[in-house]
């Protein structure tokens, strides 16, 4: 048998070993944290635990998906039986043994829903978003609310149905009664919950009453990157643990394996100023590295154009008519780059759209995640769904299509997509073909992402990209308004977005940027154009400052690059 | 616009011509606004679209369009980055539709140009069998130093290491401008593999510098069977390699030239400017290669090397290639004699005497002798052909006429 300790440094070593009482591993960016929890795991089999007594909380599907893979790779096959997961996943499989049927009702109807009480589809969103926060424990309700959530809970009811926060929610409430479904009855001995900066009051108590049937808590997390005080995540949960759990230790890991020493120290410097903080300081095990770049653009297109200049360096030239050109004498690709090494984040994901822009005009491949799918491919769909029914089994395709076009109610991009899909299915009767385009259409509108084997530059916003690392990273809008962001309904929190920052600078491996535009529409209106305060606090000798020119009006004209 | 390749094909005396780009949603949609299927895979352009002019009566002929686009995948493997265009050819506009509708969610190919994704040349194959198995596959100008599969700056050592196990589904490669079959002759990995020449749709009046001629049927079937098997087809027409824009290596900026040897003299790097060199395909040829120049392989098609007419007009007039006159000549030339590749290649030399003057016979029959003059091209600069040295051109056939 390995020796699960094998290859850790002194405190990753610690924090598996520490198995005896409760234990708050503060865990900076790139510290090896996963890797950690799955030897810990590890140990804890070894000890003579068996792995339904154990179990491992996860923020999102995805960190889970990850953590399960990780462990599959070092426990083999036995790692199937651990419980890894987000506490929703938990909250919904103890609801399942307690013999309830659990539809889940999603965000979407959840609106649909409230709309019947309320005056606009607006007031039904934020009537939804007090409600979340009601349920989260973050916000107490005032009377009209309560009558309002007691109607909702019976719209839910009537239908069967429990919202997302109620998985957490209803199970809590079952533990406190003591109605534990037996399956769960003082099953876990060992609880390790990771992002625990991020979890909220609820969340909080739900564990308690776990850890009160006789477990053991292992918290891992960074109090410097709680960024989900939106969602109703607590930063104080993270620095309360030792109240919260008496007797707790606390083991910080601090080598940071993954970004050069630059990164690193820019990062902290930032981050330092935060007060609400469990002291600690990061280190880089890489190299120096080269300073980070600061780099004032005239505009969000100029922003825009800087980014795909400085990809398209890297990558080395992607098409004949750019090798032509002489600017392409700019290449400093290290020949083993992949669209794939690089993102873009930004604070809003109205930002994105000047990128997405950019990118299509230079052919080069993107990914962007989240923000607002394409609504009116949705209305694309609706229509088509009207037309269904009363298709006659003898319609003349092509005369349908063109119908449709000439009525002018779709965007013209669309038109591409329904074309190839119209041909693609030009052999079936006119009532299938209308089906199965209506069912492709569906498929493009809910994939939450390209092809898992495509390789594609990734464009999102700082939030998304929490438990990411690239090689490059570009933040984009490192401006007075947008990073710290000033226009939020809650009024600003400058240290939960001096985090947020700090999250994104984080993942970069080799290279970061920061831009900052001089002019920039924010809301339909002039934004200051003054770089982030944030930027203020990195020391000047980890920076390359470099500022693009305005451009001279010219037609076909092109800006210098960096570089050049 | 489809008039524009269905006019210059004629000019040409191309009969199939690959359409280009059907990925792109606006081009896809001229192309089945203006094409009808004849029924065997290809396609001719809509009576209503012919053009009534542009076309002298010696060059009339049918001209059929396939199905075709090339793609680029640029991508990182086995720890480096690779850039690999692609061919693909398909029979049927279902075909191309449903190849469409699976790469949009790889990637945008929306965007002007052509697509670039970023997948693993091998996934597009894959993609590409599943989407029509009648398609066929082809990397591109496979020996260009940045875009293809055996390129020195951004391709693979082997076929296998690229495709796997999907590289026995690779039948055919696109020798490309700098590279002639004699060249791939030298690689036994290739023996099994036909070699295909090509030229741009992008530019109509490009079409034609290579092609590939075939005894079959035409028909889209028949076509892609040749390929695959050699059979009835007929062999090729090539550029001089060296005329091809990455025949040796270089550096352009600093105006360098070098043969492989003199390359690995100077250890890869610009003996002006100490940057790394263009590699070009002879060089790729000569380290990929297993056998010695001048092998000829049992299987091997014949080929025929050709300088497009307007240059050698151009040559006889000592005029650039692009002026007013050459094209006049270029032009009359056709409307009494018959299109270009006719002429290049099979016309008795007096008819061309006769019809332009001695000095532009004398010029296509040294280039159908081999008897030219090439400077090689490196690094994206087109190698400069001469056919004539000083002085010749007075003491054949007058000073400076044309036709």
């Amino acid at each position: 048998m390995v020796d699960v300790t094998d290859g850790l440094n002194a405190s990753q070593r610690r924090a598996v070993v520490a198995t005896e009482g409760h234990l708050l591993v503060a865990a900076g960016p790139g510290t090896g944290k996963t890797m950690t929890i799955v030897r810990r795991c590890a140990l804890l089999l070894g000890q003579g635990f068996g792995p339904e007594e154990i179990l491992a909380v996860t923020f999102t599907n995805r960190a889970a998906r990850e953590m399960r893979e990780r462990m599959r790779a070092f426990l083999g096959p036995e790692a199937a039986r651990l419980f890894v997961g987000t506490l929703h996943l938990l909250g919904l499989k103890i609801m399942r043994a307690a013999g309830e049927t659990v539809g889940l009702c999603t965000r979407d109807e959840q609106v649909r829903l409230l709309r019947s009480v309320t005056a606009s589809s607006r007031a039904a969103l934020q009537l939804a978003e007090r409600i979340s926060r009601v349920k989260n424990l973050v916000e107490v309700p005032d009377p009209e609310t309560t009558r309002l959530l007691e109607t909702y809970r019976g719209l839910l009811r009537a239908q069967g149905l429990y919202d997302f926060d109620d998985l957490i929610a209803v199970p809590t409430r079952m533990l406190e009664a003591g109605r534990v479904p037996a399956a769960y009855a003082g099953r876990f001995k060992h609880i390790i919950v990771d992002e625990y900066q991020d979890i909220s009051p609820v969340q909080q108590k739900l564990l308690g009453q776990l850890v009160s049937k006789g477990a053991r808590i292992c918290a891992v997390g960074d109090s410097d990157q709680a960024i989900y005080a939106f969602r109703g995540a607590d930063v104080r949960n993270f620095l309360c643990f030792a109240t919260d759990f008496p007797g707790a230790a606390t083991v910080a890991l601090t080598e940071n394996y993954r970004s050069t020493g630059m990164i690193v120290r820019a990062a902290c410097s930032v981050v330092r100023n935060n007060r609400q903080r469990l002291e600690k300081e990061l280190y880089a095990v890489r190299e120096e590295g080269t300073p980070i770049t600061v780099c004032s653009v005239p505009d969000e297109r100029a922003e825009a154009e800087t980014v795909v200049r400085e990809i398209e360096a890297r990558m080395g030239p992607s098409s004949h008519f750019m090798l032509d050109r002489a600017k392409a004498a700019v290449d400093f690709s290290d020949r083993s780059s992949s669209f794939a090494d690089f993102a873009v984040l930004y604070r809003t994901n109205g930002q994105a759209r000047v990128f997405k822009e950019a990118f299509m005009e230079r052919g080069i491949p993107f990914q962007a995640v989240g923000g607002k799918g394409p609504s009116r491919r949705k209305a694309l769909i609706e229509e088509l769904r009207g037309q269904l029914d009363t298709m006659p089994d003898r319609q003349d395709m092509d005369a349908f299509w063109r119908g449709l076009r000439e009525k002018g109610s779709f965007p013209d991009e669309e038109w591409g997509l329904l074309h190839n899909l119209a041909l693609a299915y030009q052999d079936l009767s006119p009532r299938d073909a209308l089906g199965e385009v209506i069912n492709e259409l569906t498929l493009f509108t809910t994939a939450d992402d390209f092809d898992a084997r495509a390789e594609a530059v990734a464009l999102m916003t700082l939030h998304a990209a929490k438990g990411l690392e690239f090689k490059c990273v570009f933040v984009a809008g490192v401006e007075e308004g947008l990073i710290p962001f000033t226009s939020g309904p809650e009024g600003t929190d400058m240290e939960e977005e001096r985090r947020l920052f700090f999250v994104g600078m984080t993942r970069a491996r080799d290279e970061l940027f920061l831009l900052h535009a001089r002019r920039r529409f924010l809301f339909g209106r002039q934004a200051s154009g003054l770089p982030s305060p944030f930027l203020a606090e990195i020391p000047r000798q980890l920076v390359r400052q470099v500022s693009v020119a305005d451009a001279i009006k010219k037609k076909g004209g092109t800006q210098m690059g960096l570089f050049s | 616009m489809p008039e524009g390749i269905w006019k210059w094909a004629q000019l040409k005396g191309l009969t199939v011509v690959g359409t280009g780009d059907f990925t792109h949603p606006a081009w896809f949609r001229e192309l089945t606004e203006k094409l009808e299927p004849t029924g065997n895979g290809l396609f001719q352009l809509k009576r209503a679209h012919r053009p009534d002019e542009g076309v002298p009566a010696s060059c009339k002929a049918e001209v059929f369009f396939l199905l075709s686009v090339e793609i680029s995948c640029i991508y990182r493997k086995n720890g480096r980055t690779r850039k690999v265009h692609c061919l693909i050819f398909v029979p049927d506009l279902a075909s191309a539709a449903r190849l469409n509708l699976a790469l949009s969610r790889i990637g945008n190919i929306v965007s002007d140009g052509r697509p670039i994704l970023g997948l693993d040349a091998r996934e597009l194959l894959k993609i590409t069998l599943d989407a029509s198995p009648d398609a066929l596959f082809i990397p591109a100008h496979a020996w260009t130093p940045h875009f293809s599969v055996f390129g020195a700056a951004s391709g693979f050592d082997s076929m296998e290491e690229c495709f796997e196990d999907l590289t026995t589904s690779i039948y055919a490669i696109e020798t490309g401008l700098s590279s002639d079959p004699s060249m791939n002759w030298r690689l036994s990995a290739l023996d099994r593999i036909s070699l295909i020449s090509n030229s741009d749709a992008h530019s109509p009046a490009k079409m034609a510098r290579e092609a590939n001629l075939f005894g079959t049927d035409i028909a889209y079937q028949a076509i892609v069977g040749a390929i695959k098997t050699r059979n009835d087809f007929l062999g090729t027409v090539e550029f001089f390699p060296e005329e091809g824009k990455y025949h040796y290596d270089g550096h352009r900026q600093c105006n360098v030239s070098c043969s492989p040897r003199e390359t690995m003299g100077h250890h890869y790097c610009c003996p002006a400017c100490g940057k790394r060199m263009t590699i070009g395909v002879a060089h790729r040829v000569e380290l990929l290669s297993d056998r010695d120049q001048g092998f000829r392989p049992g299987a091997a098609l014949p080929f025929r090397s050709a300088i497009p007419l307007a240059e050698i007009l151009a040559e006889v007039g000592g005029v650039g290639a692009a002026s007013k006159v050459v094209q006049e000549a270029y032009m009359r030339l056709l409307t009494v004699l018959g299109n270009e590749l006719a002429i290049l290649l099979e016309m008795p030399l007096a008819d061309i005497e006769r019809a332009a003057s001695p000095l532009a016979a004398e010029a296509i029959g040294r280039m159908r002798r081999g008897e030219v003059h090439i400077r090689p091209g490196y690094d994206g600069e087109y190698g400069r052909i001469k056919i004539f040295e000083d002085g010749e051109r007075a003491e054949i056939g007058g000073q400076g006429r044309l036709l």
